[in-house]
């Protein structure tokens, strides 16, 4: 029988690190399966490839967890701010027993079978004003650009700011001239989209751990044999762990480069935000649906 | 067997089906459908792409806002205003009404997004204007409208630009400020051919509006002129983003025709709405049919295998332009605008960008040639439309275009080779490129 | 019949009127958002869902239900020369070959609204199956109108300009 062929569909571009990471992983199981790549959103627009892979319209995806909350509210825990501390961490929570569970519910409910989260970065406020950012309360009627939708905005309020949607391709022209006071995306992307040219400072607030899930339709998981599968996990997350250390030292540089450009760059008292964040959710209405004991048992990780 | 491929197949019903008579966006639709049945796909994906590309795209909303924009122009008579200040100021020369006309397309251009609304719009108006009492031939009349229309587009806002940036992911903002200097360029080459013809044909001469006239005629067509300015402005100053100001140049219009000109009233409003959304569906087809037709483009994987041949046959950007040109010229004979901004450009898009050719630089290039190509025999959108405004003959109309359409690609060849000629302007305003 | 023909103009008079509010309304929409983002520093992410929600509405409602067959973008630089029993048949050929594709293509198009269910809009939760199930009634009344067409092209009186579906 022939390798089959797995269409693979991402949003982001075939520069990205996470581009190298699948050819890495391509090449890899190249006797297992074809991995046929679409980058740049070309194939499926950015949030609607799991539902893509719920048709069988597509058989691979970098998915984000905030459009799998969307069908299974559960999953929301695993979006909101100073969940994960740091990669490691992360890591080691889709390898733990709660993590299967979460894993189990996409398996059941979804179809799709997780091979792994993918880093990108954490996410820093970085702001156009020169304000000093010690705690929440100094975030205040700060104008911050958030990505559309509910849940995004409500993680601009947990962390003290006034959040603002406003579309990704508009924050550069936003920051310089001030229809926004600042954006907060992980380093990779304001380098990549030439943010810092139109910021004074970067506020190192880490609030939400960035990342993806590679994921693999349970259809295409379950016609390979269990050899097999095991040889295409270990595939996987060997290209996660490279992709992983390629991001971190990524971060590490960029703290450098911006600094040299002019930037100020600092780290806030992450308490006060982690206990503010936390508690701004179990206020709310999202963790209602939070399975019984996984926050803690995170945190214990 | 290339006959049973089902993108080959795919290709020729959509061309087939177009060509007898079916509306451009359901050929597409149909033809993909046709697409993904032969390929054993989800047919569903029709409607999948249509709607998630049509629902979650934020640029595009900019497209029935400046239609409508265009609207309150005419209906508010902001139109007439305009016409007036371009005949007072021109119009003292020989040929006046002709050069009213390129001025006037220079001036409107900054209100209407589109070329065609142009040519219909105050076009018409001016045409009028020029053959009552058979002073210029109905024929010239048409070319020189036809062709001052094309500048519609080049100077901001713009409909094209705004389907380029949604293909190309570049700038709305520094696309508008990229059109601006290639606009007066293209209407200042348009004005000399007309000085020329007007010298050997002997045009008319129009009843001077006294010089101090002059002031009162700008002051009460100011805020009509000032449009172009609010709008880059909103867009520059951050107050809006580039789709909100497309909705802030329908609302000016709008004000200003009931504040300040009182010329329209609720029945006209409503009018202007019905007319607006009437354009907007008939557009909005267009791009959804392209849309879909996209995702069997992307399947195909036809912009790489381009890409790849490209770089075999070792183009430089120069030369790479060149290509470009000559292909959207040729297309732009056969095919509708919009069709060949959603559909070949894309394909084109990762070459130029993989040559290092500046996106912004490229899309005002591409724009210029796809707006040449409305006037370009034998399919040439203004053409058609100035052929049953004016009822001349087509092949009259098509050779009185010719000076001008040669006008225009002198241009257009300084634009290519002369990035700086484009991207001047956008980098005065910050751009980085 | 002429009783029939009444009730087609006068539904065809309403469709207009709700492609004109929904222009209307979207047009309100974005002002608002201005207001609300700039003037009050109020977010406003709702208006513009609103506003994507009736731009999809307002394409496919228009070209179902408001648009004639002039209003449409086409290739008639053949259509129009040739004459009226050719373009009968152009007429007839088209219709069949769109019927047939659509029809083709139509349970799976259904099958995607309604699995669409699953997920909602970001801000107004508004469920996709129902926001995006004009689609659905745009591949059927579309079909309907293009078997009409047909029916009229091969049998019907009326110059063939003005061939068109009964609910226009
Ligand atoms: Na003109
Ligand atoms: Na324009």
């Amino acid at each position: 029988q022939d390798a089959p062929t797995l269409r693979f569909s991402a949003v982001f571009s075939d520069q990205d690190i996470r581009a190298g990471m699948m050819g890495q992983f391509a090449d890899a199981v190249r006797d297992i399966a074809t991995i046929e790549p679409y980058y740049g959103g070309t194939l499926f627009r950015q949030g609607t490839e799991l539902v893509a892979l719920q048709r069988g319209n597509l058989e691979m995806g970098n998915i984000a967890p905030q459009d799998i909350s969307n069908q299974i509210p559960e999953w929301s825990l695993l979006t909101s701010a100073y969940l994960f501390r740091d990669a490691e961490h992360l890591r080691a929570f889709f390898e733990s027993e709660v993590g299967e569970e979460f894993k189990q519910m996409a398996e059941d409910q979804l179809g799709i079978h997780i091979l792994g989260p993918t880093y990108f970065g954490a996410r820093q406020v970085g702001l156009r004003i020169d304000k000093e950012i010690q705690t929440p309360a100094d975030m205040e009627g700060v104008r911050l650009r958030m990505p559309g939708g509910d849940a995004w905005q409500f993680l601009g309020s947990a962390i003290g700011a006034n959040p603002t949607p406003m579309d990704y391709a508009e924050v550069y022209t936003g920051l310089q001239t001030g229809a926004i006071d600042g954006q907060d995306n992980p380093l990779p992307n304001v380098q990549n989209m030439k943010f810092y040219e139109v910021m004074d400072q970067i506020v190192l607030t880490s609030h939400l751990i960035g990342y993806d899930l590679l994921v693999i339709s349970s259809d295409a998981w379950n016609a390979m044999s269990a050899e097999d599968q095991e040889a295409f996990q270990a595939a996987a997350s060997e290209a996660i762990n490279w992709s992983q250390a390629e991001h971190i030292a990524m971060e590490e540089q960029l703290i450098g480069e911006f600094e040299a450009a002019g930037l100020k760059i600092y780290e806030p008292d992450q308490d006060a935000f982690r206990a503010y964040a936390q508690e701004q959710y179990l206020n709310s209405d999202i963790s209602a649906s939070w399975p019984e004991g996984a926050l803690e048992a995170i945190n214990a990780l | 067997m290339i006959f049973l491929d089902p993108f080959f197949l795919c290709i020729v019903s959509i061309l087939a089906l177009a060509i007898l008579g079916l509306p451009i966006g359901l050929s597409m639709i149909a033809g993909s459908i046709l697409y993904l049945f032969m390929s054993g796909l989800d047919m569903g994906i029709a409607a999948e792409q249509f709607l998630n590309r049509m629902y979650s795209n934020y640029i595009i909303l900019a497209v029935p806002l400046f239609i409508l924009a265009a609207e309150f122009m005419n209906t508010g008579s902001l139109s007439d205003r305009l016409l007036a200040w371009c005949n007072a100021v021109v119009g003292r020369f020989r040929g006046g009404l002709a050069q009213v006309n390129v001025l006037q397309s220079m001036v409107f251009a900054g209100m209407s997004g589109s070329a065609i609304a142009d040519a219909a719009g105050t076009g018409k108006m001016i045409y009028s204007l020029m053959t009552r009492d058979g002073k210029y031939p109905a024929s010239f009349a048409a070319a020189l409208t036809a062709s001052s229309a094309v500048i519609g587009p080049i100077i901001p806002p713009s409909i094209p630009m705004v389907l380029y940036a949604l293909v190309s992911d570049a700038s709305i903002g520094y696309l508008f400020l990229g059109g601006i200097v290639p606009g007066a360029i293209m209407g200042v080459s348009l004005a000399i051919i007309v000085y020329f013809k007007a010298r050997t044909n002997d045009f008319p001469v129009e009843d001077p509006v006294p010089l101090r006239e002059l002031p009162r005629i700008t002051w009460t067509s100011l805020p009509a002129l000032m449009m172009p300015v609010v709008l880059l402005f909103c867009i520059y100053s951050g107050i809006t983003t580039p789709t909100e100001a497309a909705a802030v140049a329908a609302a000016y219009a709008l004000i200003i025709s009931i504040v300040l000109y009182r010329s329209i009233s609720l029945k006209s409003f409503y009018r202007s709405l019905v007319t607006s959304s009437k354009t907007t569906v008939s557009i909005g087809m267009l791009i959804a049919g392209a849309l879909v037709l996209n995702y069997v483009v992307t399947v195909e994987n036809i912009p790489a295998t381009l890409s790849v041949i490209l770089t075999e046959w070792n183009l430089d950007p120069v030369a790479f332009l060149i290509f470009v040109n000559v292909v959207l010229l040729l297309l732009g004979c056969m095919l509708e605008g919009t069709a060949i901004i959603l559909i070949i450009v894309p394909v084109l898009v990762p070459s130029a960008a993989a040559l290092g050719i500046d996106l912004v630089h490229f899309g005002v290039v591409v724009v210029i040639n796809v707006m040449i190509g409305l006037i370009t025999p034998p399919y040439g959108m203004l053409l058609f439309v100035m052929q049953s405004i004016s009822r001349a003959k087509l092949r009259h109309i098509v050779g009185d275009t010719l000076p001008f359409l040669g006008a225009l690609l002198v241009a257009l060849m300084l634009f290519t080779f002369v990035p700086d000629t484009v991207l001047w302007l956008p980098r005065m305003f910050g751009y980085q490129g | 019949m002429s009783g029939l023909l009444r009730i087609g103009r006068w539904l065809a008079a309403r469709a207009e009127n709700i492609l004109a509010l929904m222009l209307g309304a979207m047009f309100a929409l974005f002002i608002l958002q201005i207001v609300f983002r700039y003037g009050l520093r109020m977010q406003s992410g709702w208006a513009y869902e609103l506003s994507a929600v009736l731009w999809v509405w307002i394409v496919l409602f228009g070209t179902t239900f408001v648009l004639r067959s002039r209003d449409d973008v086409r290739l008639d630089i053949i259509y129009s020369a040739v004459s009226s029993r050719t373009r009968r048949i152009m007429t007839v050929i088209t219709a069949v070959a769109l019927v047939a594709l659509f029809g083709l293509a139509l349970p799976a198009i259904i099958d995607y609204v309604l699995f669409m269910k699953v997920e909602k809009t970001a801000y107004l939760k508004f469920r996709y199956d129902y926001v995006y199930s004009i689609f659905i009634v745009f591949t059927v009344v579309t079909m309907a109108r293009y078997i009409w067409r047909a029916g009229v092209a091969v049998w019907g009186k009326q110059a063939d300009d003005e061939i068109e579906g009964p609910a226009k």
